[in-house]
C-alpha cells in the first residue's frame, strides 16, 4: 500500500478538519499524525469521515482512555492522538458523522480551545516581550531580526485565532438564548 | 434527592432517557434515537458520551449490573430518571396545550 507523508501545521483544528476530509475523499487517508507530520495511505475514495476533538486532558489519562473507548464501541476508530488532541475517523457508509449535536457541548468543546490559545498567547506575549527587551539592550543583527519578525509574526497568528474561537464560542451562546 | 423544581429537559436528555427504558449501551442509544425521530435527531458520540456520564452520575440512569464482562457499558433508566421523564411530560403537555389554544386558535 503506498503511503504519502505531508508536513503542515494548522491553527486552526476546523481548517486542517477539513483538509482531512478532502484528502479522504481524493482516497488519502490519514493513518499517523505526529508533529505536523501527517501520514496517509491509498485507498478507496471517501471510505473515511474525519473529526478532530480537544479532549478536557491529555488522552493518555484514564478519563480519556474512557471516552476513546466508549468511540471505538460506536464505530469511531481513533487514528492518532497528540497531548489533548485526538483524531477520529469513522466510515461514511454509516453516515453522517459529527462528534456534536447540541449547543453546549459544541460551546464546551470551542471553550477548552480557546482556554488552549489563550495561554498559548499569553505564553508568546511574555517570551516575545522578553524578545523586545533584549533588542532594546543589543538592537537587531542580522541573526536576530528574523528570529524576532518570526516571533511576532507567530504571535499575531496565534492572538487572532483566539480571537475568532471567542468570537465563535460568543455567537453560539447568543444562540442558545433562542435554540437549543 | 430532596425535592427540586425540575428545568426543562433538553432534547438530548429526554430521548436517552427515553431511549434507556430497556437496556442498552451507547451505540444501541443513537440507533434507537435516529429510529424514533426519522433520523431527524442524530445524537453525536461526543455528546452522548457526555449525557451519560451526567445523568449517571445523577442516578437518572445506571449501569446494568452483572453485565458479564462485556467491555460495552450498557444503562438503564432509574425509578428518579423515570419521575424526571413524567415531569417533563406534564410540562411538554402544558405546552402543547396553550400553543393549540392560543397560536392555533379557531384551526381546529
Amino acid at each position: 500500500m503506498s503511503t504519502r507523508i505531508i508536513h503542515r501545521l494548522y491553527w486552526d483544528f476546523e481548517k486542517e478538519e477539513l483538509w482531512l476530509n478532502e484528502m479522504a475523499a481524493k482516497g488519502l487517508d490519514l493513518v499517523r499524525y505526529r508533529w505536523g507530520t501527517y501520514t496517509f495511505e491509498q485507498a478507496e475514495p471517501g471510505e473515511w469521515i474525519y473529526r478532530i476533538e480537544l479532549l478536557p486532558e491529555s488522552a493518555r489519562k484514564p478519563a480519556s482512555r474512557r471516552y476513546l473507548e466508549f468511540m471505538a464501541d460506536s464505530g469511531v476508530q481513533t487514528v492518532a492522538t497528540y497531548m489533548s488532541w485526538v483524531y477520529f475517523r469513522k466510515r461514511a457508509a454509516d453516515g453522517p458523522f459529527e462528534l456534536y449535536s447540541d449547543m453546549d457541548s459544541r460551546i464546551a468543546h470551542y471553550t477548552r480551545v480557546l482556554r488552549l490559545y489563550g495561554s498559548l498567547t499569553t505564553a508568546l506575549v511574555a517570551t516575545t516581550a522578553s524578545s523586545l527587551h533584549s533588542v532594546t539592550l543589543n538592537g537587531l543583527n542580522f541573526f536576530t531580526l528574523p528570529l524576532f519578525v518570526v516571533q511576532i509574526a507567530i504571535l499575531v497568528a496565534c492572538a487572532a485565532y483566539a480571537l475568532r474561537v471567542a468570537a465563535r464560542v460568543r455567537s453560539l451562546k447568543a444562540q442558545k438564548q433562542l435554540f437549543e | 434527592m430532596p425535592p427540586e423544581t425540575q428545568g426543562p429537559l433538553t432534547e438530548t436528555v429526554f430521548y436517552v432517557l427515553l431511549a434507556l427504558h430497556s437496556p442498552l449501551h451507547g451505540y444501541g442509544v443513537m440507533q434507537y434515537v435516529d429510529e424514533i425521530t426519522d433520523g431527524r435527531t442524530t445524537i453525536g458520540p461526543g455528546t452522548l458520551y457526555g449525557a451519560l456520564t451526567t445523568l449517571a452520575e445523577r442516578g437518572w440512569i445506571a449501569p446494568v449490573e452483572g453485565d458479564a464482562g462485556g467491555r460495552k457499558k450498557e444503562y438503564v433508566i432509574t425509578a428518579a430518571g423515570r419521575d424526571a421523564v413524567e415531569t417533563e411530560l406534564v410540562r411538554l403537555e402544558e405546552l402543547l396545550r396553550n400553543g393549540n389554544r392560543i397560536a392555533r386558535k379557531g384551526q381546529q
